[in-house]
């Protein structure tokens, strides 16, 4: 057949056959832009107030970074992957350099952190950036390790890893450094760590967390919140009212919801940071169990598509890209929507595709891009 | 074909040979904790908006729905001929709400703020002011407290439209009552205040507070009719639900149920005599230099009350938007007791005005007829007795001769009876209790049931109520016996002997009209102005008859030509009172009495009914120590009658705003919608009716 085949097209036809564009996930990319539609929506029923005339301003600006997205995403998958590895060093570094500037006066500060750069009404956070750069950056030092991760190994993705986190814990932004644990903890269980490494790292975690937790290191809400989760008992209203009213508001949908711009919780401003932190409530209050149902189910849709470019990457550095990016995913929807159904502590993680803002949302059309990016070069 | 071309160039992804710890199987393991952790939040959300959805249904509500009682204009109160005499108003008060006042600089800023606005809109206040206000200890701490009354509207949009400077302070726009005729019938209106948490715990389960709920920052009627008939003033308060956001600022009205004003009622008052009444006895209470008194008028005819007036009063529009406490227990505490409606509440000796009682029971019982006849040479004693203790004297140790029952009231001789009264006691095997049961059957003795409250029900003696009166308290009433002196003095009107003006006039006009007694009226219908129709009647009040007295032309007739003598003939007690009546066209049966009071004055009394017959007004005078009932009490009497008989027009009541007239239906208290036969005895139905309302 093939001979056949290569008489008939003059060689035309194989390499057609493993032409990017002939791979792309399509399933992947309808389910991104019906996520980040439904977030349109969302944020816009957040932010519409309750004048006649509804204020558009928050979702004209959530569509400008989600066609962005999309834009940046179609470059970046335009792009063979494995050509990221030759300007990878310079990333990191960057990385690092604007994880450092941040904490000077250049950056600004907002909600208890240093992790903004103001460029007039926008502002760009480098950590959500920096999310993609490690993953990237792991992706390429585990996978030197030919899936036989060593204790040095270990130790240098730790240390790769372990700069930025520092970085970013002294903004403080708790949230985002547990998002880069879970990029790190994925990569390396499937870049190779011995069982007994793995084990090692998760006794240390905890003993870390509890060191982190007795230390200066976070500041006082922070523990708050985290000890509320774990002690409903010691209820004070500061630190448990997100919380509660979140649950109200999603509970308060019912199988079908109040409908859409019709969720009380929505419309009295009783969930702070619904637009941003909180938008699984208004998904919840409004459009019930069927609308936030099948936005889990979106995600599941998503995080399988991800795990399935993972596994038919055709290498180990693009198996560890989509790993990283799933990680990333999911950590960050399992605690976010988990948070808003009072089942993790609060912390402020965006809903990737869905909170408003405009870094988190690029870095996501990023990382998507990365993996489609392996998903239709896998044949070549 | 196409699968060799697929697989030709994969290259797995590790070198080696897979091997069971492969990259692949690990990526299985990212797969189940990625199912799981998936799987983990579906339950949550089907916990959260399946099982759980009705509780947090419940939690949202209570969150985002407030229920706003919306107030019901009270009902108004008419006077007979539809004149309004207690109107409403909308009152503009700003209120401080201590639990939204972040801080005492703040606090203070406002106040120094709001003392700066208020003054400038023309209410001098000081900022002093306005903190003793706030620390009034009448309300809870975290119930806003009022510190402006009657507030300008332009101040009330200034401080609506810029709250942000004003924190702490809310716009209440409140409908209180306002007195168009000012203290005019203040006793018998009574006023409103806002409901004491004892009024509202014992209301709880009164049918009144289940269909017309009250509220702790609610007014209630807390005296006169206001507080008799507050079940038909009061309106059914509306309810609003609204739908609060997180800094409770109202977003839509979920359901709304409008309130319903209250009733009007139309009183059998009228104002216009009230004034008269009112003004006649003030002028004649200050001209004697009496400590206060009291005016009571009806028609016999149907036993409606046109005039209760009480001295001295005060001015009900105080308690609108609250009185203070100081003021409240000064108005209480003075001697004089403005508070206290005298004509009702208070009893006083009648003395000679029951020579009336008296002389019905001598001529009813046959202890004496038409012609009966002593000699009055001034002075009577109790025989067999000595002393001054035993003589009872004429006023002004007059001596009339030979007088009968007729004569005797006439010139009010009380050696005539005083005998009688010595007479009954000494025949009392054969007549019993005459006079005490004869003052009882005229109503005396007991409340007469007029829709007002704290009825006085006065005190007629016998042997018997004396020796209870002891054995209940025997401190305050040491002797329990009676003497032949007992019998005497009460035949005069004196001793323990007490009634209460109303009551007195009830007893003239009850003789007056054959002798029926009713069961005064104040209140003649209850009606609702608020359609768009004409005014609907709810409810009236028929006139309440308490029995049927039989008066025997052989009695009636020596009485009343005795009465009428007063009035009319030469040594008539009041003839020189009615100097200048015309007395032929308005008959005027009258009697005067001085009553002694144990280290007091002499209280002036007058009673009196007309025209005779048929009366049309009956009516008693008090004058606290007034001295003799002829100049101290008849003057009012006189100006009344002058007034009543039409000989002299009567005045229209000053008011201080334009005076709003009801459009009501036809008809007159007089025309009793319950007939009842003029000779029959009332069913007791009537009667206890009577004593309920």
């Amino acid at each position: 057949m093939a001979v056949i085949t290569g008489t008939l097209a003059s060689g035309a036809r194989p390499r057609s056959m493993a032409s990017p564009l002939r791979h792309v996930d399509w399933v992947l990319v309808g389910t991104v832009l019906a996520i980040a539609s439904l977030g349109l929506l969302m944020i816009f029923s957040a932010t519409r107030g309750n004048d006649a005339t509804a204020d558009t301003s928050y979702l004209a600006r959530q569509a400008t970074f989600a066609s962005l997205g999309i834009v940046v995403m179609t470059v970046v998958a335009s792009v063979d992957y494995r050509r990221v590895r030759d300007v990878l060093g310079p990333l990191y570094v960057g990385s690092l350099v604007l994880l450092v500037a941040v904490l000077t006066p250049l950056g600004s500060e907002s909600k208890g952190a240093q992790a903004w750069f103001a460029f007039g009404p926008f502002q760009v956070q480098p950590s959500e950036l920096a999310k993609i750069v490690l993953v990237a950056v792991l992706a390429h030092r585990l996978a030197v390790a030919r899936g036989e991760l060593d204790a040095r190994g270990l130790a240098v993705a730790l240390g790769l890893a372990g700069v930025p986190m520092a970085l970013i814990l002294l903004q403080p932004d708790l949230g985002t450094v547990l998002v880069f644990v879970a990029i790190t903890l994925g990569m390396v269980l499937v870049g190779g760590a011995r069982p007994r490494h793995l084990a090692t790292l998760l006794v240390l975690g905890a003993i870390g967390t509890g060191a982190i937790l007795h230390s200066n290191l976070l500041a006082e809400y922070q523990k708050d919140r985290l000890t509320t989760f774990l002690d409903p008992g010691s209820d004070l209203r500061g630190t448990t009212y997100n919380v509660d009213q979140a649950q109200i508001a999603i509970g308060s949908g019912g199988w079908t919801g109040q409908g859409l711009f019709e969720g009380s919780q929505t419309r009295g401003g009783r969930v702070p940071e619904q637009q941003t932190d909180f938008i699984f409530t208004v998904v919840g209050e409004e459009l019930g169990f069927l609308g936030a149902g099948t936005l889990l189910a979106l995600y599941g849709v998503l995080l399988w598509r991800v795990w399935r470019a993972a596994q038919l990457a055709r290498d180990l550095f693009g198996t560890l890209l989509c790993v990283g990016v799933l990680s990333m995913l999911v950590f960050q929807v399992f605690q976010n929507v988990g948070m808003a159904m009072g089942i993790m502590p609060v912390t402020g993680i965006p809903l990737p595709l869905m909170s408003y803002g405009g870094s988190s949302t690029i870095a996501t059309f990023v990382a998507i891009g990365l993996v489609l990016d392996v998903h239709m070069r896998r044949f070549v | 074909m196409a699968a060799a071309a697929h697989k030709a160039p994969r290259t797995p992804i590790a070198p080696s040979p897979m091997s069971a710890d492969s990259p692949h199987l690990r990526l299985g393991i990212v797969g189940v904790v990625v199912l799981a952790l998936m799987g983990t939040l579906f339950a949550r959300l089907w916990y959260l908006q399946v099982l759980d959805a009705p509780e947090y249904q419940v939690a949202a509500e209570i969150v985002q729905v407030r229920e706003v009682p919306q107030e019901a204009t009270r009902g108004r109160i008419l006077d007979r001929n539809g004149k309004v005499i207690v109107d409403n108003r909308i009152s503009i008060v700003l209120s401080m709400d201590p639990g939204a006042v972040r801080s005492e600089e703040e606090r203070t800023a406002t106040l120094v703020v709001l003392a700066e606005e208020l003054t400038r809109s023309g209410k001098r206040t000081k900022v002093a002011d306005l903190e003793r206000r706030l620390a009034d200890p009448r309300y809870n701490p975290v119930e806003p407290r009022p510190l402006a009354i009657d507030v300008d509207e332009e101040l009330a949009v200034l401080i609506g439209e810029r709250a942000e400077h004003f924190p702490g302070i809310a716009v209440q726009r409140r409908a209180v009552r306002v007195y168009p005729y000012g203290s005019v019938g203040a006793h018998l209106l009574g006023y409103v205040g806002r409901i004491s948490p004892d009024e509202l715990a014992e209301l709880q389960d009164e049918p009144i507070a289940v269909q017309k709920p009250y509220q702790q920052s609610d007014e209630i009627g807390k005296a006169g009719i206001e507080r008799i008939f507050e079940n038909d003033l009061r309106g059914t308060p509306g309810l609003q639900r609204i739908e609060v956001d997180a800094d409770e600022v109202p977003l839509r009205t979920l359901s709304e149920i409008d309130p319903i004003p209250g009733h009007d009622l139309q009183l059998t008052i009228d104002i216009d005599v009230q004034a008269a009444a009112e003004k006649s006895l003030a002028e004649q209470v200050r001209s004697v230099s009496s400590p206060g008194g009291s005016v009571a008028v009806m028609d016999p005819s149907d036993g409606s009350v046109l005039a209760l007036a009480s001295y001295p009063t005060y001015d009900p529009t105080e308690f609108v938007n609250g009185i203070s406490n100081e003021r409240f227990e000064l108005l209480q505490a003075s001697g004089q007791n403005p508070l206290l409606n005298r004509a009702l509440q208070s009893a006083y000796p009648p003395g000679s005005t029951f020579k009336l009682v008296t002389a019905f029971a001598g001529l009813d019982t046959g202890l004496i007829d038409a012609n009966s006849s002593y000699f009055d040479n001034g002075v009577y004693r109790l025989q067999g007795c000595n002393g001054s203790a035993c003589e009872f004297r004429n006023a002004q140790g007059a001596s009339y001769q030979t007088v009968g029952a007729q004569r005797a009231l006439t010139v009010s001789s009380n050696v005539f009876f005083a005998w009688l009264g010595e007479r009954f006691w000494i025949e009392r095997d054969t007549y019993g209790y005459a006079i005490a049961d004869t003052a009882r059957s005229f109503g005396l003795g007991s409340a007469t049931g007029v829709q007002l409250p704290l009825e006085s029900s006065g005190f007629i003696p016998d042997p018997d109520t004396k020796a209870q009166r002891h054995d209940d308290n025997p401190e305050a009433f040491p002797d329990g016996s009676w003497y032949t002196g007992d019998n005497v003095n009460s035949a005069l009107g004196q001793g323990d002997v007490l009634a209460s003006p109303l009551q007195i006039a009830n007893l003239y006009g009850t003789f007056g009209n054959g002798g029926r007694l009713h069961s005064p009226n104040i209140v003649w219908r209850v009606l609702d102005t608020t359609g768009d129709g004409p005014t609907e009647v709810v409810r009236e009040l028929a006139p309440r008859v308490v029995r049927q007295v039989e008066i025997r032309p052989g009695v009636r007739d020596p009485i009343v030509a005795g009465l009428l003598g007063v009035t009319a003939s030469q040594g008539g007690t009041a003839a020189n009172v009615f100097e200048g009546f015309d007395l032929t066209s308005f008959p005027v049966a009258a009697k005067t009495g001085t009553a002694e009071v144990r280290g007091k004055e002499d209280n002036a009394v007058f009673a009196a009914y007309g025209p005779n017959p048929n009366p049309r007004v009956a009516l008693a005078v008090v004058v606290e120590q007034g001295g003799f009932g002829s100049s101290g009490a008849g003057p009012v009497a006189r100006y009344l009658f002058d007034r009543l008989s039409g000989q002299v027009p009567l005045e229209q009541a000053p008011a201080s705003r334009p005076v709003i007239v009801v459009t009501v239906p036809e008809g007159s208290p007089t025309a009793p919608t319950t007939t009842v036969p003029p000779t029959s005895t009332a069913p007791p139905a009537t009667q206890a009716a009577g004593e309920a309302g």
